[in-house]
């Protein structure tokens, strides 16, 4: 499987501007940038929320329109949002097949499988280490790195190609993030894509394969981890343009 | 007062009651799971029984196409109050009680602010509610708890009943992961429509006649039969059997009021106070049990 998506910018107010990124399967890209940099226009885009305005997006070597995130959704491109990922008020089984409920007919009616539901979310839990009393508990009484562990579980479980993680560490603690962390190396493992943003770059550091910066919309840096530094990558968002003209004599080296 | 209160009569007369308030109830908490609310359901409950009724008075309609008709048109108010909703994107609080004034004027205006009444025998009127099945229970019980079977399965048992408790939980997780959240309102906008006319149109078959001005209160009580069984006005949170129960409650109050020889002006009173206290206690009870998590 190969994820690659070739330029493409975004509206009047150019929020993303001839934009390349390039994912490949069992690879993790860290999304970097300052606030507004574009990095939600850039992932609203991929998951299929936004349409580009110009620029095409390919996946698995197809050219592929995206209409809706259930169109992303059908690809395998499954988006977990810092605090979109699961409706807080409703069951983790619930949580774990909205928008793709498993179906048994019975006579005329299409119901719901109630027993797979909870047969494969409390599979699923066992697999990532999460202990609730049943899969019909209530996700607001789960902590925050239980919530992006269900939510990246989700993704392996309905055969996801591309997981798309937005601040998926922004709001937990240490612990809890090193938890997020080996999902995501888990998720890797599997030979899934993952796109990790965050402006944290020390969490997206130790499991990055590339990391990926933006900058008003324009990407200013694309490296692969072993070239480069975490000193470097500061410099290069902090200091910006400058940082643009070193990191194209980087690319051209 | 106690053996007058149990006794099969009393309680087919609750049912009957409920049986009214609760298609609406069921419809209103539908639409509160979902995220929004219909204030207008009492203008169109009134609305959709007198189409009925000046249809088969007036228009010599046959009762059958007029009865689809009414409860179309108060489907079409429904569906209405769901474009202006979420295509002007304006609270649907607001839409509704606008769609409540003007629903209310055009049903005074119908009939010059008269009461219509239906003194032939018409066999679709004794279905609709006329019809006693035993004792006092009148056949639009039998209806109501049909609709809330249906209603109850929808929402339990359906990928449609999970979008609705996403999409009023929490619109953009629900958005995010391929829920048509719009459509889903739209629908649930269209049934509560529906439903407020088919409880026009059970009281029209019970009583033979509607009035323009009843179903003042409607809106507002079907709410709080939705409250008082565990409903969120947030969305997100409820139950179709607590609606039921909660329309039950209310029915109850009405009755019993009445059995203990109380004026039946107390009734709005102990509905406001079961309201808060329901709530209260449902709050104190969430409480109470996280502590013990």
């Amino acid at each position: 499987m190969e994820g690659k998506k070739l330029c493409k910018w975004f509206g009047r107010v150019a929020a993303l501007k001839d934009v390349d990124i390039t994912l490949e399967r069992g690879e993790v890209v860290g999304l970097v940038g300052d606030n507004g940099a574009g990095k939600s226009t850039l992932i609203k885009i991929l998951s299929g929320v936004y349409k580009p305005d110009s620029g095409e997006l390919r996946f698995e070597g197809r050219k592929v329109e995206l209409d809706s995130p259930r169109d992303a959704r059908k690809l395998g491109i499954e988006t977990v949002y810092q605090d979109l990922a699961l409706v807080e008020t409703m069951s983790i089984a619930r949580n774990f097949f909205l928008g793709a409920e498993p179906r048994k007919r019975i006579g005329p009616f299409n119901l719901l499988d109630t027993h797979k539901m909870r047969e494969d979310t409390e599979e699923m839990l066992k697999d990532i280490g999460i202990t609730v009393r049943t899969a019909h508990q209530e996700v607001s009484t789960l902590s925050g790195g239980e919530r992006q562990a269900i939510a990246i579980g989700r993704t392996m479980h309905f055969g996801g190609k591309l997981l798309i993680l937005d601040e998926p560490t922004s709001a937990l603690s240490v612990h809890e993030t090193n938890k997020v962390l080996s999902y995501i190396n888990e998720a890797r493992n599997r030979g899934l894509a993952v796109i990790f943003i965050t402006h944290n770059l020390y969490h997206v550091y130790p499991v990055a394969d590339k990391i990926v910066v933006l900058e008003h919309g324009q990407k200013v840096g694309d490296f692969r981890k072993e070239d480069t530094s975490v000193e470097e990558l500061m410099d290069i968002i902090v200091h910006g343009i400058e940082g643009d003209r070193r990191s194209l004599k980087n690319t051209a080296t | 007062m106690k053996r007058e209160f149990l006794n099969p009569g009393t309680l087919g007369d609750i049912v009957t009651i409920a049986a009214e308030l609760g298609v609406v109830a069921v419809g209103a908490s539908f639409l509160m799971i979902s995220g929004e609310m219909d204030l207008s359901v009492g203008s169109n409950f009134a609305l959709g029984g007198m189409i009925l009724a000046m249809l088969i008075t007036k228009q010599n309609w046959n009762p059958i196409l007029a009865f689809i008709f009414a409860i179309s048109c108060s489907a079409g108010i429904g569906a209405l109050n769901g474009l202006v909703t979420l295509y002007a994107r304006i609270p649907s609080f607001i839409t509704t009680l606008g769609a409540m004034m003007f629903w209310r004027g055009v049903a005074l205006y119908l009939t010059q602010g008269w009461p219509i009444s239906i003194f032939e025998n018409i066999p679709l009127l004794g279905w609709l509610g006329g019809d006693r099945i035993v004792s006092t229970v009148h056949i639009s019980a039998i209806w109501w708890l049909a609709i809330g079977v249906l209603f109850w399965i929808i929402l339990q048992k359906t990928p449609y009943g999970n979008w609705v408790f996403a999409t009023g939980g929490k619109r953009g997780a629900a958005r995010a992961l391929g829920v048509p959240d719009v459509k889903v309102k739209l629908i649930n906008f269209t049934l509560i429509g529906l439903l407020a006319g088919l409880g026009g149109c059970f009281q029209l078959g019970r009583m033979g006649s509607m009035s323009p001005v009843w179903g003042q209160d409607l809106a507002l009580e079907a709410i709080a039969a939705s409250v008082i069984g565990g409903n969120s006005l947030n969305g997100g949170v409820g139950s179709i059997l607590g609606t039921m129960l909660g329309a039950i409650t209310m029915a109850s109050i009405r009755i019993g009021l009445v059995m203990i020889g109380a004026p039946a002006y107390w009734y709005m009173s102990f509905v406001g106070f079961i309201v808060v206290a329901a709530v209260a206690l449902n709050v104190m009870l969430g409480e109470v049990i996280s502590w013990s998590k």
